[in-house]
């Protein structure tokens, strides 16, 4: 190594850490690129922000014009595409199965004759649940068009039995629901799903960052002890050697953001500062909790994949498809721990939902508490190897020759 | 015989190296097994029922009442808060403790008894689907159910004959059927597929653990080694689409043999995979921190819970390269949905290609003098 002009201390460890990342050009572009890459990636995914156009099969058994009709008005709605009318409905079973369709509309034979002898001709929609986003898409706008058609219907008899239009429309629908998405008029999945993806991506970034970081001094030999040497304190080093990647994992976090609030226009309800704030925690969170996993470790591998193991499930038990309300005890335990959880609430309440802050506060509350503790555990993990290095020493076995490759 | 007791022994000998590795036992073996206890735990409520919601019955009349208390039964909502202004309601939601508002307005029963619209209405955060479709069901339901009745009951004082007003109000039956996941459970929906995810992501793990930066074993040895990995990962195969469905109660109908038939191209196209990276990425550290990362992107490119129609073209045709992409819908096929292999033949084209692009992938990248010079060490 390089013998260093700075005095041991901070800044000797933060130089120290950025000539490492900059030696090691794979690590450079595992920090700033690839995260970007799996952003543009997912941002190109969800671009379409709601499902259009999705694939349904037909079996009209009935073949009228009143049929007919209903198809094309399937057709013509937003969600579905008619993509295969099918004679059966074991041909429209396999259109299915082999994913061509992801629901079927069958209208029954003599429907129009049912339907004008008032015989209440029953249309099926068979939809596809194990796609739950595409079955169900298409299943609501496949049942909602033959609704439509329906009320149609009903309108005409209506009138026909000398019911005024206005008076008969009142009839059909006595208690009108105005249904209101709060904060998503459009239900739209940029808002839902991608804007909660990104961190989740940045969780796994920022905390397998500080892992390497921290396995780099505890899994070579004496490493911590060397460490210790140039740093003086722990708290110096855990701060040089984690300020690079806060810096880094701030900058691609917030370039995500400005891919969500400007280029797809998410809305963005809150209050700045505690918005920046809370994405600043959620950073210091993830690396202390990250640099923890690395100093209990065997090694950098077993690390690295200790990490993979909490962090990487962290998705469901945040609760952005599944709420948490609805889980176990136990996964809500477990989803309480992990920094993702708190930071996705926060966010919410302080972009789409602009909560006041006041309510915010036990949420900010709670990730605060993660980061005092895992900070915690870790400057005691980092002072006991610090000082226990000598012992460690004398095990350079396997990992050494790969160290020193 | 001999020879093929020798072979047997290397493919022994080939697990054990694998157990004697730390990394790659804990990702090959223990890591799936924690994972198929920690991974389902948040969906195994499989249904989401009784969200909290407040009402605010501004009319407090019998029939409000009514409605209010149609919509508690339901299994979707739960009426947890009875608020008396919007303020109040506002600030439950806030605070979190509700998720939904139902608004019931001051002359909700004098419109019905007059024969006028009696509108409702119902708030819920468009951010979280699953909990926004479950309010407005169930409300969207008791408005239809009690309407209905309302209306029935109007014609029929209209002098319109019983089975004419039925008729005449909904001409049509609607019915919509859930197929291959009739409740529309989650952890029927999510979990056969991720852990298709799961197998393919800690093959190439522990592939790149125990062979990235280290010479390839030669000749016999190395079919050993694959053969070892195959068998090891056709249990997890097992494992993972027949026990873990049916340890979380997940119905399956699939065929064990169709089951196999796109299991073993899979398995072998990621195993190739898992070469072709060992030998192109020789940093360990590297594998898995890259493998790791892409698991949920792959996810998200699988078509399960986005559409593939909705995946532009190109960036459809590169995940391609992935087993993954085309393996997980093939697997839910199968397993939920009892397809044959002639419905996933495409898929199954896919991994074969990709078992063979890989295998020359892997072997033109061990030819690299890098991974060349190592072997003499």
């Amino acid at each position: 190594m390089a013998p260093s002009h700075l005095p041991p201390g901070f800044r000797r460890i933060w130089r120290r850490e950025l000539r490492q990342i900059a030696t090691r050009p794979a690590l450079a572009f595992m920090l700033v690129p690839l995260p970007l890459i799996l952003f543009l990636v997912l941002a190109v995914v969800f671009a379409p922000g709601l499902p259009r156009d999705l694939p349904v099969a037909v079996v009209d058994l009935d073949g009228s014009t009143m049929s007919h009709q209903i198809v094309r008005m399937a057709d013509a709605s937003a969600d579905v595409e008619v993509v295969e009318q099918l004679a059966t409905l074991s041909e429209a079973r396999q259109a299915l199965v082999s994913q061509r369709a992801y629901a079927i509309l069958m209208i029954p034979a003599d429907m129009e004759h049912d339907l004008l002898l008032g015989q209440r001709p029953e249309v099926v929609v068979f939809s596809n649940s194990q796609f739950l986003t595409a079955g169900g898409i298409v299943g609501r706008s496949l049942s909602a068009t033959v609704s439509t058609f329906s009320a149609g219907v009903s309108l005409r008899l209506l009138e026909g039995r000398g019911i005024g239009t206005d008076r008969a429309m009142d009839l059909i629908t006595p208690i009108p629901v105005q249904q209101s998405p709060l904060f998503n008029p459009s239900l739209d999945y940029i808002q839902f799903l991608l804007s909660a993806v990104m961190p989740t991506i940045m969780q796994i970034f920022i905390c397998a960052a500080a892992v390497l970081s921290f396995s780099r001094e505890r899994h070579s030999p004496n490493g911590m002890a060397r460490l210790l040497r140039v740093s003086k304190t722990p708290s110096r080093a855990i701060f040089g050697k984690l300020l690079p990647y806060t810096f880094i994992g701030t900058f691609v976090l917030l370039l995500g953001d400005v891919l969500m609030f400007s280029f797809f226009g998410a809305s963005f309800r809150g209050n700045v500062f505690v918005f920046f704030l809370n994405g600043f925690m959620f950073i210091l969170t993830c690396q202390a909790l990250g640099a923890l996993i690395a100093l209990i470790a065997k090694d950098t591998t077993g690390a690295l994949g200790m990490m993979g193991l909490i962090v990487a499930p962290s998705f469901g038990f945040a609760g952005v498809s599944f709420p948490r309300f609805g889980m176990t005890a136990f996964s809500q335990i477990w989803g309480a721990i992990i920094p993702l959880t708190p930071y996705l609430q926060l966010r919410t309440d302080q972009t789409l939902r602009g909560t006041p802050l006041e309510y915010s506060l036990p949420t900010m509350a709670w990730l605060f508490a993660q980061l005092v503790v895992f900070s915690a555990l870790l400057w005691l993990m980092a002072r006991k190897t610090m000082t226990q290095s000598p012992a460690v020493a004398d095990e350079p076995t396997v990992e050494t020759a790969e160290a020193a490759q | 015989m001999t020879k093929l007791k020798h072979f047997l022994a290397e493919v022994l000998g080939a697990l054990r190296s694998l157990m004697a590795d730390d990394s790659a036992k804990s990702t090959m073996i223990v890591g799936i097994l924690i994972y198929s206890v920690l991974y389902p735990q948040p969906y195994v409520g499989e249904v989401l029922r009784d969200v909290p919601v407040v009402v605010i019955d501004q009319d407090n009349s019998s029939a409000s009442r009514e409605f209010v208390r149609e919509i508690d039964v339901t299994e979707w909502v739960d009426v947890t808060i009875s608020a008396p202004d919007m303020e109040t309601a506002r600030d439950a939601f806030y605070r979190r403790d509700v998720y939904g508002i139902v608004v019931i307005p001051a002359g909700f029963e004098a419109d019905i008894l007059a024969s006028r619209p009696a509108p409702v209405a119902a708030y819920s955060d468009g951010s979280y689907l699953l909990i926004y479709s479950n309010v407005m069901r169930a409300v969207a339901t008791v408005a239809g159910t009690m309407g209905a009745g309302v209306n029935y009951a109007r014609l029929t004082s209209l002098g319109v004959d019983d089975g004419v007003a039925r008729t005449m109000l909904s001409p049509i039956a609607v019915t919509n059927v859930a197929v291959f996941n009739p409740q529309g459970g989650y952890a029927s929906y999510v979990i056969p597929a991720a852990f298709v995810l799961i197998l393919q992501q800690t093959l190439l793990m522990g592939i790149g653990l125990l062979h990235a930066g280290r010479s390839l074993p030669s000749g016999r040895k190395l079919w050993a080694t694959i053969t070892a990995y195959f068998v090891l990962y056709m249990i997890w195969v097992a494992f993972t689409q027949m026990t873990i469905p049916y340890l979380y109660s997940i119905p399956r109908t699939g065929d064990l043999v169709t089951l196999f038939m796109i299991a073993i191209p899979f398995i072998c196209a990621c195993m190739a995979m898992g070469f072709a990276i060992a030998m192109a990425i020789p940093w360990r550290e590297g594998v898995v921190f890259l493998l790791v990362v892409i698991g949920m992107p792959l996810f998200f490119l699988s078509g399960i819970s986005w559409p593939v129609e909705m995946i532009p073209e190109h960036l459809r045709a590169l995940s391609l390269l992935v087993p993954s992409s085309t393996a997980i819908s093939a697997f839910v096929a199968v397993d939920q949905m009892g397809a044959s292999a002639q419905d996933v033949a495409g898929a199954i084209q896919t991994q074969v290609a990709l078992a063979v692009v890989y295998t020359i992938a892997a072997v033109a990248l061990s030819r690299l003098p890098r991974n060349r010079a190592k072997a003499l060490h």
